[in-house]
């Protein structure tokens, strides 16, 4: 066993120095000693990949590149708006979409309502104000509609993990309530995108409680408890 | 499934527990280790085995970490648990989104069987608990004849509600819940260990003559080395220096107080509190015995039942109150952030933990070798200490996150020019 004569302590491990005070140590190693720690191994940290740098530095550059025309040719319309949140919806999807290790529902139901949200940014601001309304009569009532439906089948098909699903797809089931509240109060006009909508939704609710009654009292205690 | 009768799959994070999983990252852990060392090489799968089997009877350890809309809470975990050789780094970060979801670590390297848990699941009692019988089982699974005398939960009875409960609920007093603010603590500046890695030294004395140098100034082993402790900061860190700003701070030891043995719970979940030790010392020629006298009473004085009662009750009463309760998780994260931020760590310039005496059936002492601890150490309590003592060994296991090693040759050197014999084992961390 070594031994440093300034510290006066043994050292069990197969130390050079004294890890006190960094002397030299005295004595032979023992050499049936079998290290108790292992070998250090530096961390290979990732180093943000050159693919990441590059589409990232292009969206940069391009975000600019449009902000700069869009003000030196001003015509009365922030129009570079539309193409910058195409780009910032791109990061969406690749940020909760491709590199989350969320589960599907909640990406479903999360890249959905973005969607949701700049499409009807976008048709509120831009065009004609005789088309306008697009986004909010078709696309926000079908896109839930087309979640809703994903969930199920993802459900229906991977029905060990239902659990952490259904927690998702109640939440796009109430969203989806919602157009058809707009279409009473007659924000939306075109009312058949709403109904089939609203009637899937219910639809998928009524089975839910007809054969899932329990899971779907427990999971509601477990995520809204106080 | 390993659930107890009537006790639902779920349940929500104990009081102390829900701080962790948002203020925790790759510098601050919130991890700790305990680990037993064998006398014979241990079998990685005979190990793999044991901890199958005992993983049953612990429930409580076998969920994964959810978030729910207004709080966490454990969801119970089906999936397989895989034992690990022993890595280099010691406490490193525990990500949920690996290892299966499960939040504590089983590792094995020669003789040693070690356990890397998150604070959320549980404090050290816990998992010493966890660890013997997991220690035991893998000595039943080799074929050895030993008997748990009561001492160590196996297989053989069933897991109770008891052991689930988060026994602050149970044992806090609304009325008794004064807030007493506190200033910041002085902290142990030095150079940080490349890639968040931590630095172990270990040490390891002779029980008794640490129980009878303890008793030579009538002092428990605890406050005795705390107050050994400060001395070894004031020595190393302040003294000459006082007029020095950063000098003007009390250095604050954090003592964990184990409530299992005030209060008479079983469970195996987070039941601790902790008292300090608070002293100015940016003054000259303050003596050993000075800082003896403070920390005994202030020992004295956080010891006391009422006071106890007093910091469980504060923290149940932060949870329970109505507004934070009825925050969105979302939000309520980055309060439980800031709130950590400016009152948690800052608030102590170290941690010791003292895990006591190791007690273990008769039958089981001759397989086992030495128990050690050691706790994580971060970018605010850059050296911590874990104490645990077994047979005749009393091991002294300092962790940190800094090169520098002042306080501990300052701290070991004491016993030495007592005459006492000290075996130090390091990491290797300073030879990088």
């Amino acid at each position: 066993m070594k031994h440093c004569n300034i510290c006066h302590v043994d050292i069990k491990t197969n130390q050079k120095y004294c890890p006190l005070c960094h002397q030299v140590l005295e004595g032979e190693a023992d050499p049936e000693y079998k290290e108790l720690y292992p070998e250090y191994v530096p961390l290979r940290r990732e180093v943000l990949p050159l693919t990441k740098k590059v589409i990232l530095f292009m969206t940069l550059v391009s975000v600019l590149v449009l902000l700069a025309v869009n003000l030196l040719t001003w015509d009365g319309t922030f129009w570079s708006l539309i193409p910058i949140g195409g780009i910032l919806y791109f990061w969406l999807i690749v940020r909760y979409g491709v590199l989350s290790k969320q589960n599907i529902a909640f990406k479903l139901a999360l890249l959905t309502t973005f969607l949701v949200i700049i499409l009807n940014l976008i048709d509120q601001n831009y065009g004609p104000i005789e088309t306008r309304g697009w986004a909010l009569d078709y696309v926000t009532p079908l896109a839930f509609l087309a979640c809703n439906l994903a969930i199920s089948v993802i459900i229906w098909i991977r029905r060990i993990n239902y659990r952490d699903y259904i927690f998702y797809l109640i939440a796009i089931l109430i969203f989806s309530l919602v157009p058809i509240i707009l279409v009473l109060v007659t924000v939306i006009n075109v009312a058949w995108p709403s109904i089939a909508a609203f009637g899937l939704a219910i639809f998928i609710l009524l089975f839910i409680i007809f054969f899932f009654p329990k899971s779907i009292k427990e999971e509601i205690k477990k995520r809204f408890h106080l | 499934m390993g659930s107890v009768r009537g006790q639902k799959p779920w349940f929500p994070l104990d009081n102390a527990a829900k701080i962790f999983p948002e203020v925790s990252n790759r510098k601050e852990t919130n991890t700790f280790r305990v680990q037993i060392e064998l006398k014979e090489e241990v079998d990685p799968e005979t190990l793999q085995i044991a901890v199958d089997h005992i993983l049953d009877r612990f429930p409580m350890f076998k969920v994964r970490l959810k978030s729910g809309f207004f709080w966490r809470y454990f969801d119970h975990n089906n999936s397989p648990f895989q034992i690990e050789p022993l890595p280099n780094q010691v406490c490193g970060q525990l990500n949920p989104k690996e290892n299966n979801g499960y939040l504590f670590k089983v590792y094995y390297r020669h003789q040693i069987i070690a356990i890397e848990m998150f604070h959320s699941l549980s404090d050290g009692a816990g998992a010493f608990m966890f660890l013997k019988s997991v220690v035991y089982q893998y000595l039943v699974e080799k074929g050895n004849k030993i008997t748990p005398d009561n001492r160590i939960l196996t297989n053989d009875s069933l897991p109770t509600r008891d052991e689930y409960e988060d026994s602050y609920r149970t044992y806090y007093n609304h009325k008794n819940r004064k807030h007493i603010p506190e200033k910041k603590a002085f902290g142990i500046k030095g150079t940080p260990i490349p890639d968040n890695y931590v630095g172990l030294i270990s040490g390891t004395l002779a029980t008794d003559k640490m129980l009878e140098l303890a008793r030579r100034y009538n002092m428990t082993v605890t406050e005795y080395l705390a107050a050994l402790m400060m001395w070894s900061i004031y020595v190393t860190k302040i003294q000459f220096r006082e007029h020095l700003k950063a000098n003007q701070k009390p250095v604050k030891i954090l003592i964990p107080v184990n409530l299992r043995r005030h209060f008479p719970s079983q469970s195996l979940r987070n039941f601790t509190n902790f008292l300090k030790t608070n002293m100015m010392m940016a003054r000259e020629n303050i003596t050993f015995s000075e800082i003896v006298d403070t920390v005994k009473s202030q020992f004295d004085e956080g010891m006391k039942k009422s006071e106890l009662i007093r910091k469980m009750s504060e923290n149940v009463a932060f949870e329970t109150n109505i507004i934070l309760r009825s925050t969105p998780f979302f939000l309520k994260k980055f309060l439980l952030k800031i709130g950590y931020q400016m009152l948690g760590l800052s608030l102590n310039t170290m941690s010791l933990t003292n895990v006591g005496k190791v007690d273990l059936p008769e039958s089981m002492r001759p397989y086992i070798d030495n128990v050690s601890a050691a706790v994580y150490s971060g970018k605010f309590n850059t050296v911590n200490c874990a104490i645990v003592s077994f047979g005749g060994k009393f091991k002294i296991t300092f962790t940190r996150s800094i090169i520098e090693t002042t306080i501990e040759r300052e701290f070991f050197r004491h016993f030495t020019e007592l005459g006492m014999a000290v075996e130090i084992e390091s990491n290797y961390v300073e030879e990088y």
